[in-house]
């Protein structure tokens, strides 16, 4: 731990506290006598500022500090909550992220960066001002109860007449006098002693233990102690005031500098509570002063007694402190019930690195790889307790790969949180009310995911706004609500996680959408195309039915990339309209990119792994189905029509050897068809298919997002755990696969794209492509 | 002052353990008092060998134990100080009052 | 041996330098993320001093302290809040709760050594 990763833990923990107050900000809005959010708010700046000053961040520290001034006023209730001051504030959490961004940089902050800063503190001052006119009145009454607090202050110049020697000595004289609770409150008089002897040297003291009573009546937990220190320091006074501070309403601290006139030494005798004559003794055995000074002291002292009662107005003033003081102490006790105990959840969390978390990850997915790779081997050796010690291996490297990637999981609600902000600008933008309501915010995906999705995200809910949710006057006449309401809503489905972005408004026109789509010759007149295929439409590169170009649509970023965005994170979107009612654009997301529990098959002599939540069943075709099926790429599933691809003619795989009945150890996966020994344990059921001699093909049905398909294969080769592994470059651009993976044999298998599959099944337009006739899904 | 240092065969009538500070003022109080009027004999010895921390409370306390054990006519003396306890009564200038060696390097 | 510091703040970083100056200057650390993991971790060890923000989610400083104050253990511990010169409220309530002690945010790690010093020497 260094201060370099402590910086590092500063802007990590700034941003998300940005982020809560952002949220706090929004919310605050309706609710403007929330404490919570107020405090929330609060909080946010005065943690960054108090961090920020630990780093010498002080550009940071300066900004911070008015907010947090205006933010106070808030709290104290001085200040109303309002929307110019929500906006305003908006803006500061803004500015105050650019801030952060600098430092999370390295830079030093541009010319730029610190006039926006200047700006803001000018607008927060223009708050402070306002409303500090009207509070003024409050102002001397503070001044005057901290000069009284600062009791502890060197004795003023002074005294009486015959006090304006000088005193010889060149040391400090500390008088000190602890008040009975002291210790109770945790101060010893020795720490401070101590601390003085950090950056001096006690010449001499002497320790008053006169105060100390009787033993019967003495309180063992009361301080009854004082000091006279003589003290040889180059420090200056302020320095030794401060290290008193903390006692200063607990105790009598007088310290009077080297030379001082002798009736500084006589106002200091005349304060203390000991008699004049054991005082000055004490100062002439400290060696403050010598005996001749110490009697023209109490001479002067005698005169002045004289004339006036000095010391008299001093003790009403120490009585009166005391007055004061109970009723202090219960104005706060009342003060202290008030204070709200603020709920929330368990905080036992330990903050990780998040690139620590990914080499853990990636190290179980090779561990993942090894255990397969046992696995095959004991499958081979066919050694009982080798297979049942692998069995138990896998079963526990399954929970070590679950739990790791629960460790990544995060709750959306987050991501979700950040739209009401882009919401709430957005419809200022447009003139148009729009509310947003969240759902299923507790909904968990990987935190890759969950970073990638944010910018398809913003382009969906900006299209929803924009285009979907019609102006007031179309809403009042369609009898709707004069508000848009925009929800956002996550559930978890069959190892996917949904995403939805849902708007009232008026839906997608299909007719535009045709036309439009002609007009720039995506599509040809005479294709026909399902309701479905029209409204996919819109994420076709070049295509926009914006009628006026406005602000938002002016960004650049099409529907088509808010698509391939989703496809790179082997997700697919799809649309649910009516017209004059609404429009749900749901978007499915693998819950993890990093592993997945696949199914292998074997075309030929290659391998491919089919992501096993997209597996619905494996059917065999006989001779007959596959005669019938010939030529038409769609076969008769119980009554159903199934479209299918042959992965060997996709794939251009040549014939393997037709696998034999001993096979070889050593081929690729081994394990399968060695039924010709005896020596073999029994295999287990799911396996024993595999053991009749291949003369029919096996179809693998896959189902993605409602639609099915069959993918033909020559052999199923079981549930198979895997890293997927990205391709690289150079095989980017090849349909059907999305990554690749190493089997625990050594050998490289590919994962198979499935949603690519199935659309490409599912399309018209793959007619062109595929070698036969395609066959269109409707659902 | 060599009683101090020197071995000391006198059986203790209290042996104070750990803290004798603010935190176990309360209770050692009463234990103190008990050993003085106890005390058989004219001497109260009381051990401070595993005294690890002791703070203005604790000192308070021994004073107090002198004044007792004065006014019982009877002698309470600290044996085996522990090297915090010496610490302190150095630091508050009390080596004479209680009759402990000064510290090399103090300033008394 | 070394004197025990609890440090209590919802400021990761805030605890990590400060964690850091007062290591250096030979003091034991704890360190809490606010009143309510703080309270947990005052399960009877010795503890020299505490260091507590005011400000915190779950439970704030003032809470926490006089919680803590009510545990025999740490019935007389000293105790530092760390306050905004904004907060002489704030102040009375942490003085009542038995927080005597108070040292302005922001400071630097030298400040806030001093402070410590000034009632827990290493």
């Amino acid at each position: 731990m260094n201060l370099d990763d402590a910086l590092n833990t500063f802007v990590i923990e700034s941003r998300e506290l940005l982020e809560s107050m952002e949220e706090a900000l929004l919310r605050v809005e309706q609710s403007p006598h929330d404490e919570d959010l107020i405090n929330a708010i609060f909080r946010a700046a005065h943690t960054i500022k108090g961090s920020a000053g630990l780093f010498g961040l002080d550009h940071v520290v300066a900004f911070t500090h008015n907010a947090e001034n205006v933010l106070d006023s808030v709290r104290s209730g001085e200040l109303e909550i309002d929307g110019d001051l929500v906006a305003l504030f908006l803006q500061v959490c803004d500015h105050m992220g650019s801030l952060v961004a600098n430092v999370a940089e390295g830079k030093e902050f541009g010319e730029d960066i610190r006039q926006r800063s200047d700006e803001l503190t000018a607008q927060l001052k223009g708050q402070m001002t306002a409303h500090q006119s009207a509070g003024a009145a409050g102002a001397p009454a503070e001044a005057s109860s901290s000069a009284a607090s600062s009791e502890h202050v060197a004795v003023p110049a002074g005294g009486g007449e015959g006090g304006a020697a000088h005193a010889e000595t060149d040391n400090w004289h500390i008088s000190m006098r602890f008040g009975k609770d002291v210790l109770k409150n945790g101060m010893d008089p020795a720490s401070f002693i101590r601390y003085l002897t950090t950056f001096g040297r006690i010449v001499n003291i002497v320790t008053l233990l006169d105060e100390i009573p009787r033993a019967a009546e003495m309180d063992p937990e009361d301080c009854y102690l004082g000091f006279e220190i003589s003290y040889r320091t180059d420090a200056d006074k302020a320095a030794i005031e401060s290290a008193f501070e903390f006692v200063q309403d607990d105790a009598r601290i007088r310290i009077v500098p080297p030379h001082s006139k002798i009736g500084d030494y006589l106002d200091l005798i005349r304060e203390m509570p000991e008699t004049e004559m054991r005082l000055g003794e004490i100062l002439v055995r400290c060696g403050t002063l010598t005996e001749n000074e110490l009697d023209a002291a109490l001479l002067a002292q005698q005169a002045a007694d004289a004339s006036s009662e000095a010391h008299q107005p001093l003790g009403t003033v120490l009585v009166a402190e005391q007055m004061v003081s109970p009723t202090v102490v219960q104005a706060a006790l009342q003060k202290q019930k008030q204070v709200k105990e603020t709920k929330g959840g368990d905080a036992s969390m330990i903050r990780v690195n998040a690139d620590k978390l990914d080499e853990h990850i990636n190290l179980i997915g090779e561990l993942i790889i090894a255990s397969a790779s046992i696995d095959l081997t004991a499958l081979k050796s066919g050694n009982p307790e080798l297979l049942e010690a692998a069995s138990v291996m896998k079963r526990l490297v399954e929970n070590v790969r679950d739990s790791a990637l629960q460790l990544r999981m995060v709750q959306i609600g987050a991501t979700f949180n950040k739209f009401q902000r882009v919401v709430r600008d957005v419809s200022r933008e447009i003139g148009k009310d729009i509310r947003l309501e969240i759902s299923g915010a507790e909904t968990e995906l990987d935190k890759t995911v969950v970073e990638k999705i944010g910018d398809p995200l913003t382009h969906l809910v900006r299209n929803s706004m924009d285009h979907g949710i019609e102006p007031v006057d179309v809403r009042l006449a369609r009898g709707k609500p004069p508000h848009g309401t925009l929800r956002l809503n996550a559930y978890h489905d069959s190892g996917a996680i949904a995403i939805e972005v849902i708007d009232d408004g008026g839906g997608l026109n299909k007719e535009r959408i045709l036309a439009k789509a002609l007009e720039r010759g995506l599509v040809k007149p005479e294709q026909m195309l399902s309701d479905d295929e029209i409204h996919k439409l819109i994420f076709e590169p070049g295509f926009s039915t914006a009628e006026q170009i406005n602000n938002l649509s002016g960004r650049g970023v099409g529907m088509d990339v808010v698509r391939r965005n989703i496809r790179d994170l082997r997700g697919s979107i799809d649309i649910d309209t009516e017209e004059g009612v609404g429009t749900t654009m749901r978007i499915r997301l693998p819950l993890t990119l990093a592993i997945i529990d696949g199914f292998l098959v074997g075309v030929g002599g290659s391998s491919f792994v089919v992501p096993l939540e997209m597996v619905v069943e494996c059917v065999e075709l006989s001779q007959e189905e596959i005669d019938a099926a010939h030529g038409r790429q769609h076969l008769n599933l119980r009554g159903e029509v199934l479209p299918f691809i042959r992965l060997k003619e996709l794939f251009d795989i040549a014939d393997a050897p037709p696998p034999a009945i001993d096979a070889d150890a050593d081929s690729p996966f081994g394990l399968q068809l060695e039924s010709g020994r005896d020596d073999l344990p029994p295999v287990d059921e799911e396996l024993a298919f595999l053991l009749q001699p291949v003369r029919r093909e096996n179809v693998v049905v896959v189902n993605y997002a409602g639609h099915r398909a069959g993918l033909v294969v020559d052999t199923l080769q079981g549930e198979y755990q895997t890293v997927i592994r990205p391709l690289g470059a150079v095989f980017s651009g090849i349909e059907g696969i999305s990554g690749f993976t190493i089997l625990g044999t050594g050998q490289v298998a590919l994962i198979l794209d499935v949603p690519g599959l199935v659309r490409r099944v599912a399309s018209k337009e793959s007619r062109v492509n595929a070698r036969a006739a395609s066959y269109v899904m409707r659902e | 002052m060599a009683e101090a240092t020197s071995p000391d065969l006198a059986v203790p009538a209290l042996c104070i353990l750990g803290d004798f500070t603010i935190f176990a003022a309360a209770d050692l109080k009463p234990k103190i008092i008990e050993a003085i009027n106890q005390g058989e004999t004219d001497e109260v010895v009381i051990d401070l060998a595993d005294v690890s921390e002791i703070d203005s409370a604790g000192l308070q306390l021994m004073v107090m134990a002198m004044r007792e054990g004065a006014a019982q006519s009877k002698n309470v003396r600290f044996t085996r100080h522990s090297e915090p306890v010496l610490n302190l009564i150095d630091l508050f200038g009390l080596s004479g009052f209680f009759g402990t060696p000064a510290l090399a390097g103090s300033t008394h | 041996m070394a004197k025990t510091i609890m440090i209590v703040d919802d400021s990761a970083s805030l605890r990590q330098v400060v964690g850091i100056a007062l290591k250096g200057a030979g003091y034991d650390v704890v360190e809490a993320c606010d009143g309510k993991d703080a309270l947990g971790k005052l399960d009877g060890r010795k503890l020299h001093l505490i260091i507590s923000d005011v400000n915190m989610p779950n439970m704030d400083g003032i809470s926490f302290v006089k919680a803590a104050k009510q545990l025999p253990a740490y019935k007389f511990t000293p105790v530092i809040m760390l306050t905004t010169e904004a907060g002489d409220a704030m102040k009375q309530q942490g003085q009542a709760a038995g927080a005597k002690a108070w040292v302005v945010k922001p400071f630097q790690p030298a400040q806030m050594l001093a402070a410590v010093s000034k009632l827990v020497l290493p």
